[in-house]
């Protein structure tokens, strides 16, 4: 019995390995086929750059000492976002649970805020606000917040009833209903509503960088943009991917943790 | 034996679009101490309504009912209603978290009960390495380890397959026996509502009033399997079957 889940332990480790291999080739081929095709002028690598220009345009940014400016920039964006975004999101969405009337009143806003092309706030938010960090921050602010309320209000609303009932028939407080049984349910859907959110909150940082700041990969982007550069763009659209890639790894890690049991 | 709760006159009402739907009609009802009781009757005729208003889950009702404010009443539903983050233990003493009540001696008798009941060597795992009757039996465990006056099984076996509901009832049964408790079971199985009662309740269709009380005269009570064999069974369910008259208009 011992040896077969063994087995069956090891099988299962090998496919993940075997994926994890796949997934390596296929970047690997897709670089290759990138630095080929450039490197014969088959494809213009002034427009479309190529793999070893990216790394020497790193290597150039970390020699001007600007490369980690921009990252941490970006990123001390990303993260201050997300969490007012999730933070915010989950109080209004807890309010909305608890006051049906309210959530009656607002549904129709909500799904309005929702549907709204955020970017053409930009405009205001830069006469508002100003052109700096605080402009970004609420940029992504915007699309991120109701993707959040609307996805963790639902979360909320799908509590198994009967579980809802006993809780009840035990005489429970609301506080408790809340604490001890409508948010640990919703962990799966908070989790879901995380990684809805750190791809939210991205596309706001990158609209905001976009419109009014002056660090920060969306810089680099429009900057590489306005000079022509598009070794720049293309190591600002890299470095996004890779910026996205870890945090929604580390978002995938923490609801293994979280829904170990559920 | 000590009348427990005594019902007279309830009627409930539903509000709907289509207008006021009578779910409960001049219903009296009266549970003496250490009773097990059945409620059987057509679907949707308004049992479980009756349960969740002597919980006092519902109180849009008339009528009366009389219960001593001492009386504790317990809850178990349809649906084990466990929560898988949480481990067996933690889903055993939840009434008890609840109601702030964690001393010594109600944590020893959770434990006794774990231990009775076969679950003392899981108790650090999560629900979902149990079976569909540990389960069951777990959740029985939850609502006695807040020690009931008065229990109340809504359907508590209907979400098993025939093979487990026989096996977890007949479980279930001994344990309330050998605890010695009250309870009201609303069932939809003749053969259930004979077997574990002492009494059975037949309820008219919507709006529920009782149609006829009959009193299960069957004196053993070690299993209900062997409650099955009594030669009274068939001529129990005979009045059961046609006083349900499911096919009446």
């Amino acid at each position: 019995m011992k040896n077969n889940e063994q087995k069956y332990l090891k099988t299962i480790k090998k496919q993940k390995i075997k994926i994890l291999i796949w997934q390596l080739f296929i970047l690997f081929l897709f670089f290759s086929i990138w630095e080929y095709l450039t490197s014969k002028e088959i494809i213009s690598p002034f427009i479309y750059s190529s793999p070893t220009r990216i790394i020497k345009c790193v290597i150039e940014l970390i020699h001007n000492h600007n490369f980690f400016i921009h990252i941490y920039v970006t990123l001390k964006e990303v993260i201050i976002s997300f969490i007012l975004g999730i933070s915010i999101g989950f109080i209004i969405a807890l309010l909305l649970y608890e006051f049906k009337f309210l959530a009656q009143i607002l549904d129709p806003f909500l799904t309005m805020l929702n549907s709204l092309p955020k970017v053409a706030l930009g405009p205001l938010i830069i006469i508002l606000w100003g052109a700096n960090i605080k402009s970004v921050i609420i940029m992504a602010l915007l699309i991120n917040l109701i993707v959040s309320i609307i996805t963790i209000y639902n979360g909320f609303q799908c509590t198994d009833e009967y579980r809802l009932k006993l809780f009840k028939s035990m005489k429970a407080s609301k506080l408790q209903i809340m604490t001890k049984l409508v948010i640990p349910s919703s962990y799966q859907t908070i989790i879901a509503s995380f990684k809805l959110c750190v791809a939210q909150t991205l596309v706001g940082i990158i609209m905001g960088e976009f419109l009014v700041s002056k660090q920060g990969i969306g810089y680099l982007i429009v900057y590489g943009k306005q000079i022509f550069n598009l070794n720049l763009v293309m190591t600002g659209i890299i470095l996004l991917a890779i910026i996205s890639y870890l945090l929604y790894k580390i978002i995938t890690c923490l609801e293994k943790k979280l829904l170990k049991h559920i | 034996m000590n009348n427990i709760l005594h019902i007279e006159n309830l009627t409930k009402n539903y509000q709907t679009k289509e207008g006021i739907i009578a779910a409960i009609k001049n219903l009296n009802l009266e549970v003496k101490k250490g009773e097990i009781i059945s409620l059987v009757g057509p679907s949707g005729c308004g049992k479980s309504t009756l349960l969740s208003i002597i919980d006092g889950l519902d109180n849009d009702y008339s009528g009366y009912i009389q219960k001593d404010n001492k009386l504790k009443i317990a809850y178990m539903l349809q649906s084990d209603a466990l929560l898988p983050w949480l481990t067996i233990y933690e889903n055993a003493i939840l009434g008890l978290k609840i109601e702030h009540n964690l001393n010594r001696q109600n944590l020893e008798y959770v434990d006794y009960l774990l231990d009775l009941y076969n679950l003392k060597e899981f108790k650090n795992n999560y629900p979902q390495n149990l079976s569909g009757g540990m389960k069951q039996r777990l959740a029985l465990i939850r609502t006695l380890a807040l020690k009931p006056d008065l229990l109340l099984l809504d359907e508590p076996f209907s979400a098993l397959d025939q093979q487990s509901r026989l096996l977890i009832s007949d479980d279930v049964y001994k344990i309330i026996k050998k605890e010695k408790k009250t309870v009201l079971l609303v069932t939809h199985n003749i053969e259930e509502a004979i077997t574990f009662s002492d009494k059975v309740i037949i309820l008219s269709k919507r709006p529920a009033s009782i149609k006829k009380i009959l009193t299960i005269d069957i004196k053993n009570e070690s299993s209900i399997y062997e409650r099955r064999k009594d030669i009274n069974f068939n001529k129990y369910f005979d009045i059961i079957w046609k006083d349900l008259d499911i096919n009446e208009e």
